[in-house]
């Protein structure tokens, strides 16, 4: 189905910003695939290179100050490119994302039936330990999803996704912060790509709640989704 | 002259002064604003002319006309605002990217 060939041309990308703690077990856990990794540092207030610099297979990238983590994928995606990768995988810096998932969401790429896979953690069993405001927020995300790009897709915000070179070339992130999620979807939308949504889990940990994004935020991406839709 | 009437034209005196220093390049700008502050100083100096043109619109009071043209004003500013915000966050994010990128780029040569 593939072989380590196509996996030395995969590049992973992980915008990390402050995620010092953990930064270095994700790569770690990543480094076995034999995929290349780009790390952005999205202007942590302390760098992350000492974390992830143990490895001539790891690209670290860091940006001056903070701009937020659509524009650091952006950034990841343009590195990878410019270094030839055939495939792209983002991937969440603080853990919640298993290394396991990462050959499944591939596959399609390989086997040239899709151009961009997204994760999904309500198409897996095993993946109701989130926590239940969580669970509604994500599940109202579908719908604004849904108005704002026109696809219906069972996870609004997954951070784990796996492109091809037409699609990482095709979309260009321009919201800089969370908001990039319903940004890619309206573009996979837009420019008619080949999607597949493949059920992935997300770990739950008392670290990557705590990091993660609040309940709140969900409001903040609402409004910069209206803002962007009304003004440009 | 009341004591309102006092301290808002000097509130007017004071921002047009401010900005006549700032923008001496721009005719356009120059014009806009004396227009602006002659309005001001007009409808500060004699308030009926607010009151009978806010009768002729319907409007009970001079003063309710001139707050609800603010409102509708200010928004409008905030929405041009935030088109330049977007606009310089767009910038900023470009020259941060490139700059990103190249030093990744020397860091790899440096290496082999």
């Amino acid at each position: 189905m593939y072989n380590s060939d196509h996996l030395r041309k995969t590049f992973i990308i992980i915008p990390a910003f402050n995620e010092k703690a953990v930064i270095g077990r994700v790569v770690d856990d990543l480094l076995p695939l034999g995929c290349r990794i780009v790390v952005v540092d999205d202007g942590s207030p302390e760098e992350l290179r000492p974390q992830v610099a143990r490895h001539n297979e790891v690209f670290y990238i860091r940006h001056k100050v903070n701009l937020g983590q659509g524009a650091a994928l952006q950034t990841g995606i343009d590195f990878a490119l410019k270094q030839g990768a055939s495939w792209f995988v983002t991937f969440d810096a603080d853990g919640q994302h298993s290394v396991e998932d990462i050959p499944a969401i591939l596959t399609p790429l390989f086997m040239e039936q899709a151009d961009i896979v997204l994760a999904s953690r309500f198409l897996t069993k095993g993946s109701h330990n989130a926590p239940v405001i969580k669970q509604l927020i994500l599940k109202a995300g579908r719908w604004v999803n849904y108005i704002f790009t026109g696809l219906y897709l069972s996870d609004a915000h997954n951070g784990l996704r796996a492109m091809n070179r037409i699609a990482a070339n095709t979309i260009r992130i321009t919201e800089n912060r969370m908001a990039h999620a319903t940004e890619i979807v309206a573009q996979i939308k837009k420019h008619k790509l080949r999607y597949r949504e493949i059920g992935a889990n997300v770990l739950y940990t008392p670290y990557s709640k705590n990091k993660g994004q609040s309940s709140l935020n969900s409001l903040k991406i609402f409004f910069d989704l209206v803002l962007q839709k009304l003004f440009g | 002259m009341n004591g309102i009437q006092i301290v808002l034209i000097t509130a007017v005196i004071l921002v047009a002064i401010y900005f006549f220093v700032r923008l001496h390049n721009s005719i356009l700008d120059f014009l806009l604003l004396l227009a602006m502050v002659t309005a001001a100083l007009v409808f500060i100096f004699l308030p009926d002319i607010t009151n009978s043109i806010a009768h002729k619109l319907g409007v009970g009071r001079g003063a309710d006309l001139v707050f609800y043209l603010s409102i509708v004003i200010f928004w409008f500013v905030i929405i041009k605002l935030y088109i330049r915000i977007r606009k310089l966050e767009k910038i900023i994010t470009d020259v941060m990217r490139k700059d990103a990128l190249n030093e990744a780029g020397q860091q790899k040569t440096s290496q082999s």
